[in-house]
């Protein structure tokens, strides 16, 4: 005769041999079912991809080097928002903070500022996008794990020069921006951004000091206050050369290669202290329909291409994050394209993590010294 | 059918008579206000929303606002001097730009009114409206051809033989620009307040021996305060608020508080910091109205009970 325990234990093992056998014929019905859907949610086109873009030359290199391939391949339409990075960044937080669905699909950003909206947690994760590991180091984010984001390719903050204004030949120092034969034809970034390295090390300071004592810097942009720059953005540069409104600016390669391609004479230089050398990438926020995650990863993919690379880090005149590819003829042999590791150590690289948790306080400092 | 109701409004009478029935009549004047209610109520509670995020300082491991109340945003604002310095500076702005857009608009405001050439009237209403077609943004743009440092007013200069000028990108520059976009509508605001004023009053002064300065100052100015309060106003804020001229006009080293806010925001992506500086700008933007409504009268908004006379008893004659 059974005990209760056996007749207990008995029945609970054939109940327990029931579920799972229940379960994995179930499971084994459905699983075609469950694949056919998961397929079709993957592949359900949507009608277009917005990708946020800097405008000018950066977005027309974009179209021509990514957006018209990746609708050529998948058919999907890609609209470009020309936002100010730091406006749809807050846009981006509300959404996800919300549970909308965010205004963009893919965040074309600095590096800095994607590093920011990682830390919120608002990006998706794009450790599965094709042939990662096929890309330059400088492609993963630094100071923390995985990929929020991917680094496209790296840029220079170069000193760019009307080339009337200096017939002698190019200015070799970032001294040239507090010089008084330049007052009021001098600029930068209102906010700063690329060149408080570049001021620290002209300024007397050291890269070591970055960020505990940044006095060098400051000095620097006091005498820079004093010569009037102008201060504005990426566009404002193009209009004040060509309207001959400056004679020197710091700004990133790809204005003045704009600019110059416009039949405007300007050209660019790395002084001797250096230029700071810097990146953007790619970001998907959180909060999209999952198809439409999955196009958005295929859009970085073909950003991320072979071709993709080559034709859109051309069109800007950055190296790409994917080794191996010819870089544009006019910028073979720049310092400010550098491909060589003597180019690299002519440049000033702050690591992310720095930038991330100082560059705030930086424009504030800016700021406090141009208002002044 | 009520005597006088037409045959088409008969049905949308009983309509109305349904949903607002006659004993109700009383509160019509408060449900007319139900609207502005709403938007002054929606206006607070993001006031009010504003305020908290105020309250909590930037995590810079999370990119998030605090949970814990800090006075901090605050106190970041007192002691950076950047930010008293741009204070003052929209204050100085905002003063300026008043005073010299009521200047200029009470002669064009007083010609509109009393000019007898329907031309010139006409001239001169279209002069005032077709900046309105015209955004700020579009105007400020247009500044920037003629005040350029290769713009036409130093082209001209330069080809008359006389020195050019940096006007673009200075605080000057920002200010020229701010008139010329205030003005239209200090001269709306003013020419309802000299319509109003009867042309026999300031003959009759003039008959007395009353000089034309004195005219104006004992009985054009007077009887016209509502509309220079209101104008003075609307200029005041509309100037303490602006964001576009001292962005484009101010080369970035002109800022207002507006632009300080939106770097709070946008650049700095610090919202408590953007939140405390809104606030700030919301206190002192209602402080100086209701000190000059205190000091000087409400303006347009009390109404002109009688020919002359303005609700605050302010009457000359």
């Amino acid at each position: 005769m059974k005990t209760p325990k056996e007749i207990l234990t008995k029945t609970t093992l054939k109940r327990r041999g029931f579920i799972k056998g229940s379960t994995a014929l179930a499971g084994v019905l459905a699983a075609p079912v469950l694949l056919k859907h998961g397929h079709a949610m993957a592949q359900d086109k949507p009608a277009e991809i917005i990708v946020r873009a800097w405008g000018g030359v950066w977005v027309e290199s974009l179209e021509n080097g990514v957006s018209n391939a990746f609708t050529e391949a998948t058919g999907i339409a890609v609209r470009h928002d020309l936002t100010e990075d730091n406006e749809i960044r807050p846009k981006i937080w509300a959404a996800v903070d919300q549970g909308r669905v965010p205004p963009i699909h893919i965040n074309w950003d600095t590096t800095t500022n994607a590093s920011k909206s990682a830390l919120r947690g608002v990006t998706e994760d794009l450790g599965d996008l094709a042939g990662l590991d096929e890309l330059l180091p400088l492609a993963q984010p630094s100071g923390m794990d995985g990929w929020p984001l991917v680094n496209t390719y790296s840029y220079v903050y170069v000193l760019a020069y009307r080339d009337e204004a200096f017939p002698d030949g190019p200015p070799d120092s970032w001294q040239v921006m507090i010089d008084p034969k330049y007052k009021g034809r001098v600029a930068i970034y209102d906010d700063g951004i690329g060149f408080h390295p570049a001021a620290q090390i002209a300024g007397g300071g050291t890269i070591e000091d970055i960020p505990d004592n940044m006095d060098a810097a400051w000095a620097f942009f006091e005498k820079l206050k004093a010569n009037e720059p102008l201060l504005g953005e990426d566009p404002d540069f193009t209009t004040w050369f060509q309207n001959g409104e400056i004679d020197v600016a710091c700004t990133i390669i790809s204005n003045a290669r704009a600019a110059k391609q416009n039949g405007i004479a300007v050209s660019w230089t790395v002084p001797k202290e250096g230029a700071k050398l810097d990146t953007d990438g790619m970001w998907i926020p959180k909060g999209l329909p999952e198809n439409e995650v999955y196009w958005a990863k295929k859009y970085i993919e073909t950003a991320l291409s072979a071709e993709g690379q080559q034709t859109w880090c051309n069109g800007l005149g950055l190296p790409p994050v994917r080794p191996g590819l010819t870089p544009p003829e006019d910028l073979v042999g720049d310092p400010a394209y550098p491909t060589t590791p003597e180019d690299l150590e002519r440049l000033i690289r702050v690591p992310t993590p720095v930038l991330v948790e100082h560059e705030s306080d930086w424009f504030a400092k800016v700021n406090e010294i141009m208002q002044g | 059918m009520a005597p006088g109701t037409s045959v088409a409004l008969g049905p949308l009478e009983s309509w109305r008579r349904r949903l607002w029935p006659s004993r109700l009549d009383a509160y019509t004047g408060y449900l007319l206000l139900l609207p502005a209610l709403m938007l002054v109520t929606t206006l607070m509670i993001s006031l009010v929303m504003i305020g908290d995020n105020s309250l909590h300082l930037l995590d810079r491991a999370t990119f998030r606002l605090g949970d814990a109340f800090s006075l901090g945003n605050y106190q970041t604002l007192a002691e950076r001097p950047v930010y008293l310095r741009i204070i003052a500076k929209t204050m100085l702005a905002a003063v300026i730009v008043t005073m010299i857009t009521l200047a200029l608009a009470m002669p064009y405001a007083y010609l509109m009114v009393r000019t007898k050439s329907s031309g010139l009237r006409k001239l001169l209403l279209i002069s005032l409206f077709l900046p309105f077609f015209l955004g700020q943004v579009i105007r400020a743009y247009g500044w920037l051809i003629i005040l350029g440092k290769q713009g036409l007013l130093n082209a001209t200069l330069t080809s008359l033989g006389l020195p050019s000028i940096d006007l673009i990108y200075s605080f000057t520059g920002v200010l020229i620009g701010l008139v010329q976009y205030m003005l239209p509508f200090a001269v709306l605001l003013l020419a309802p307040a000299f319509t109003a004023i009867p042309e026999e009053l300031e003959l009759a002064s003039m008959s007395l021996g009353g000089r034309p300065w004195a005219t104006i100052r004992h009985v054009i100015l007077p009887l016209a305060k509502p509309g220079w309060v209101a104008a003075g106003v609307v200029v005041f804020t509309l100037t303490l608020t602006d964001f576009a001229m001292p962005e484009i006009m101010g080369g970035g080293g002109n800022d207002f508080i507006a632009n300080a806010i939106y770097d709070g925001f946008f650049q700095l992506s610090d919202a408590g910091l953007g939140a405390a500086l809104s606030i700030v700008l919301t206190l002192i933007g209602t402080l100086v109205v209701a000190i000059i409504f205190t000091a000087i009268g409400a303006g347009a908004a009390g109404s002109v009970n009688k020919v002359g006379a303005t609700n605050d008893g302010d009457n000359p004659c």
